[in-house]
C-alpha cells in the first residue's frame, strides 16, 4: 500500500456516509426483495464503494470513510445484525421513503463483524489515505429503536455499547487509527442526564483504545450539552458548525475547548455549492477566535452526505479541500 | 360531572395501498384523480378506526401529506421547498419551506379534504389541524425581508382564510399545532406570536372548537402562561412525554379558562401505555384545573411516526382507556355513536 502523508495543519475528511451509487441503490433493493446472495450483495456495494472513493480522491479529501453504501439506513444495519433486535415494521424517514424501524426483542448482543467488509474494502482501495471506522453510537441506537425489552434505557444503552465496543475491538486488531462513533440524537434531547448517559456508553466504547477516538453529534442545541460532554473520554469532536451559522464557536472558546474539533463546514441540507472563499472564511473565522490551533482542526461537512445528489457532494468536498489548503498556507505556512 | 372525548391528536402511517399510491402519484404514473380515489380508501381504513375506537371527531389522517407544511407550502406563492432537517427529535425529517416573500394562496388546501372526509365521518366530527403559524416559520427560513414575529402574521391570515373554508365545508375542529411552543428555546414573545397566530385563525373558525396544541415536550412555564392567552377554545398538550413537569406546569397556571387536552397515549413508542398510569395522569390533571367541564384525551403526538399497525391498536387504546376513566373518574364519556346527537353533529 503506498505511504499517505495526511497534513499535519486542517487535514481533510468526511462525516461518513455518501449519496448511494447505482450499484449500491441496486443491491439495497434486491436485497429488500429477497432476490439476491450475499455474494452478489457484496460485489455490488464494493462496485459502489470504489466509486465513493474515487470521488473522495478526486475532490483530494485526507481521511475518508466506505461512504455507508450498504447501510441503507444507520440504525437498521446494525439492528439487523445484532443479537436482541427484530425487524420492525415500516416507518417514514421522509417524503415517501420509509424504513423499518428495528424493535428491541431481547437483550442485546454483538454475533459478528457487522461493517468490518465495508471498511477493509475501503482501505484496499483508497491509495494508503486513511479510512475511518464508522459506527451509529449506543444512545442513537437506543433512540431511533422501539424497545419492547428492557424498559430500562440505561441497561439497554450499556448492552449497545458492550456490543459495539465488541465490533471497534475488530478495527483495532486490524489497524485503525480513526474510530468514529455517531451520535446524532444526542443533540435532540439536551438534558444532563442525556448528555452524562451517552457518556457512560463511551467509556464503554472507547476505555484503553489508542487509535484516534472521535464523537460525532449534528444538528439540535449542542450548546446546552456542551458544558456536559467537554469531558467524553475522546480525542475529537466532530460537530455541525455551517448550518447553525456557526452558532456554538463562541461557546467553545467560552468552556476553553481544547480537544480536537471535527469543523462542519459544508451545509449537507442546501443544494447550493459553498465556494471556496465561503468556506475558506469559515476557518478564518475558526483561526481568528484562536481556539486551538490548525493541527487539531480537522475540516469536514456537517454531517453525512447522503442526502445530497452525487455531483453536488462531489463540488462541496472539491470546494472545501481547496480552502483547506489555502488555509494551511495562510495559517500553517505549508504547501 | 366532566365530560370525556377522545379524539387523536393528527395524522396516520401510510400504510401498503397509500404508500403505493403516493409513490405513483409522486412518479407520474397515476392520474391525480385515480390517486385521490385511492388515497380516500385507505383513508377510509383509519376513519373506520377512528369510528370504532369512539373518537368524537375524527381526521382523515393525512396520508398524502409528506409533512405538516408541504400542502400548504406547496399551494402557497413565494414560499419554496428546500432540503430536509431532522423534525424535532424524531427520525423524521421535513422539507424546509423558505419564504422568498409574503404567502400567497394560489389555492386551498382543507375545504375538498373536509368534504371528502364529511361523507365517512359521520356521526363523529370532522377535525383539521394547520400548521402553527410560529413553527413553521421557526422551522422553515425567512428570506422575505419580513420579521419573523410579521411573517407569522402573513401565515396566520392565509390559514385563517383556509380555516374559515374549511369549517363553511363541514369541518368542527379545528386544531392549530404549535410544536415549536415545547422547544427549549422558545421564548415568551414567541408564545405571545403564536397565541396572537391563533386567535386570529380561531377568530374564522365561527362555531367551530379550536385547540392550541404543544407537543413532544412540557412548554416552560413563561411560555404557557402567554400561550393560555390564546382565544382559542382549547389548549392541548402532551402530558405523556414528561408527566411531572406537565402536571406541575397545570398546578401553577392552571389552563386560563381553557378547555384542556391531555395527550396521555404515547404515539412514539409501541407498547400498549399502561392504564393505571393513564389514570393517574388524568386525575391530576384534573386535579390541577378544578374548574374544567370536559376533557378531551389524545395522543402525545402525530400517529405518523409508528407502523400503521401500531397506530390503530393506540387509537382503540385510546378509546378504551377514555370509556374506562369516565367510569373510574365519576365522569361522562362522550361517545358519537352512543350518545345523544348534540348541535355540533347536526347538518
Ligand atoms: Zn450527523
Amino acid at each position: 500500500m503506498a505511504a499517505y502523508t495526511v497534513p499535519k495543519a486542517f487535514p481533510t475528511t468526511v462525516v461518513g456516509s455518501y449519496p448511494k451509487l447505482p450499484s449500491a441503490q441496486e443491491a439495497l433493493r434486491r436485497q429488500r426483495k429477497g432476490e439476491i446472495s450475499e455474494d452478489e450483495f457484496k460485489r455490488l456495494v464494493r462496485e459502489a464503494i470504489r466509486g465513493v472513493i474515487e470521488d473522495y480522491i478526486w475532490a483530494g479529501v485526507d481521511i475518508l470513510s466506505d461512504g455507508e453504501q450498504s447501510r441503507e439506513d444507520m440504525v437498521v444495519y446494525f439492528a439487523e445484525r445484532l443479537r436482541g433486535y427484530a425487524p420492525g415494521e415500516w416507518v417514514r424517514i421522509f417524503d415517501n421513503v420509509y424504513f423499518r424501524k428495528p424493535i428491541i426483542v431481547g437483550r442485546v448482543e454483538w454475533v459478528s463483524p457487522m461493517a468490518l467488509d465495508d471498511w477493509e474494502y475501503a482501505r484496499s482501495v483508497s491509495g494508503g489515505r486513511p479510512v475511518k471506522v464508522i459506527l451509529t453510537g449506543p444512545y442513537t441506537m437506543l433512540e431511533w429503536s422501539f424497545d419492547l425489552h428492557y424498559g430500562d434505557r440505561r441497561e439497554a444503552i450499556l448492552d449497545l455499547a458492550r456490543a459495539i465496543r465488541r465490533e471497534v475491538d475488530e478495527y483495532l486488531a486490524r489497524g485503525a487509527k480513526y474510530v468514529q462513533i455517531d451520535e446524532p440524537a444526542l443533540s435532540t434531547r439536551p438534558w444532563r442526564e442525556e448528555a452524562e448517559l451517552a457518556g457512560e456508553a463511551l467509556e464503554v466504547i472507547f476505555r484503553g483504545v489508542s487509535a484516534k477516538r472521535i464523537v460525532h453529534i449534528c444538528f439540535g442545541r449542542i450548546e446546552r450539552i456542551l458544558p456536559y460532554i467537554l469531558d467524553y473520554p475522546v480525542d475529537q469532536f466532530d460537530l455541525e458548525f455551517k448550518n447553525s451559522n456557526f452558532r456554538l464557536l463562541p461557546y467553545l472558546k467560552e468552556y476553553g475547548y481544547d480537544k480536537e474539533l471535527g469543523y462542519g463546514v459544508i451545509d449537507v441540507h442546501s443544494l447550493q455549492v459553498e465556494s471556496v472563499e465561503e468556506v475558506k472564511k469559515a476557518i478564518d473565522y475558526l483561526m481568528k477566535l484562536d481556539i486551538i490551533g490548525p493541527e487539531k482542526i480537522y475540516i469536514d461537512p456537517d454531517c453525512g452526505l447522503k442526502r445530497l445528489p452525487r455531483r453536488i457532494a462531489r463540488e462541496k468536498l472539491r470546494n472545501m479541500v481547496e480552502a483547506a489548503k489555502l488555509a494551511r498556507k495562510e495559517w500553517a505556512g505549508e504547501e | 360531572m366532566v365530560k370525556f372525548w377522545a379524539s387523536v391528536l393528527g395524522g396516520y402511517p401510510r400504510g401498503r395501498l397509500a404508500r403505493y399510491t403516493m409513490r405513483d402519484l409522486d412518479s407520474g404514473v397515476l392520474e391525480p384523480y385515480k390517486g385521490l380515489v385511492e388515497l380516500e380508501r385507505a383513508s377510509a381504513l383509519v376513519v373506520g378506526a377512528q369510528l370504532a375506537s369512539g373518537m368524537r371527531f375524527v381526521v382523515d389522517g393525512m396520508l398524502d401529506w409528506h409533512d405538516i407544511f408541504r400542502p400548504f407550502a406547496e399551494a402557497w406563492r413565494n414560499v419554496y421547498l428546500d432540503g430536509i432537517i431532522r423534525y424535532f427529535d424524531n427520525n423524521f425529517f421535513y422539507r424546509i419551506p423558505v419564504f422568498r416573500g409574503e404567502p400567497e394562496p394560489q389555492r386551498l388546501v382543507l375545504p375538498g379534504r373536509v368534504k371528502g372526509l364529511k361523507m365517512l365521518a359521520e356521526p363523529a366530527g370532522v377535525k383539521i389541524v394547520v400548521p402553527g403559524p410560529l413553527t413553521m416559520v421557526k422551522m422553515g427560513r425567512n428570506e422575505s425581508g419580513l420579521s419573523d414575529y410579521d411573517l407569522v402574521d402573513r401565515v396566520a391570515s392565509v390559514l385563517a382564510l383556509e380555516v374559515r373554508e374549511a369549517v363553511a365545508n363541514g369541518a368542527v375542529f379545528i386544531q392549530i399545532d404549535e410544536p415549536f411552543l415545547s422547544d427549549p428555546e422558545a421564548s415568551r414573545d414567541d408564545a405571545r406570536a403564536a397565541a396572537e397566530a391563533a386567535s386570529r385563525i380561531a377568530r374564522e373558525a365561527g362555531t367551530a372548537v379550536t385547540a392550541l396544541a404543544v407537543y413532544f415536550d412540557s412548554p416552560k412555564p413563561d411560555v404557557y402562561e402567554e400561550l393560555i392567552d390564546s382565544k382559542v377554545s382549547l389548549v392541548s398538550l402532551d402530558v405523556g412525554d414528561a408527566p411531572a413537569r406537565a402536571i406541575e406546569l397545570l398546578r401553577e397556571k392552571g389552563c386560563g379558562g381553557h378547555g384542556l387536552v391531555l395527550g396521555v397515549i404515547d404515539a412514539r413508542r409501541i407498547h400498549d401505555d399502561s392504564y393505571s398510569n393513564v389514570r393517574d395522569l388524568v386525575a391530576k390533571a384534573i386535579d390541577a384545573c378544578r374548574e374544567l367541564e370536559e376533557v378531551g384525551l389524545t395522543t402525545t403526538t402525530w400517529l405518523d411516526l409508528v407502523p400503521l399497525r401500531f397506530s390503530l391498536r393506540k387509537t382503540y387504546i385510546l378509546g378504551l382507556y377514555t370509556e374506562r376513566l369516565a367510569a373510574d373518574l365519576g365522569g361522562e364519556a362522550v361517545i358519537p355513536i352512543s350518545a345523544k346527537p348534540e348541535p355540533y353533529l347536526a347538518g
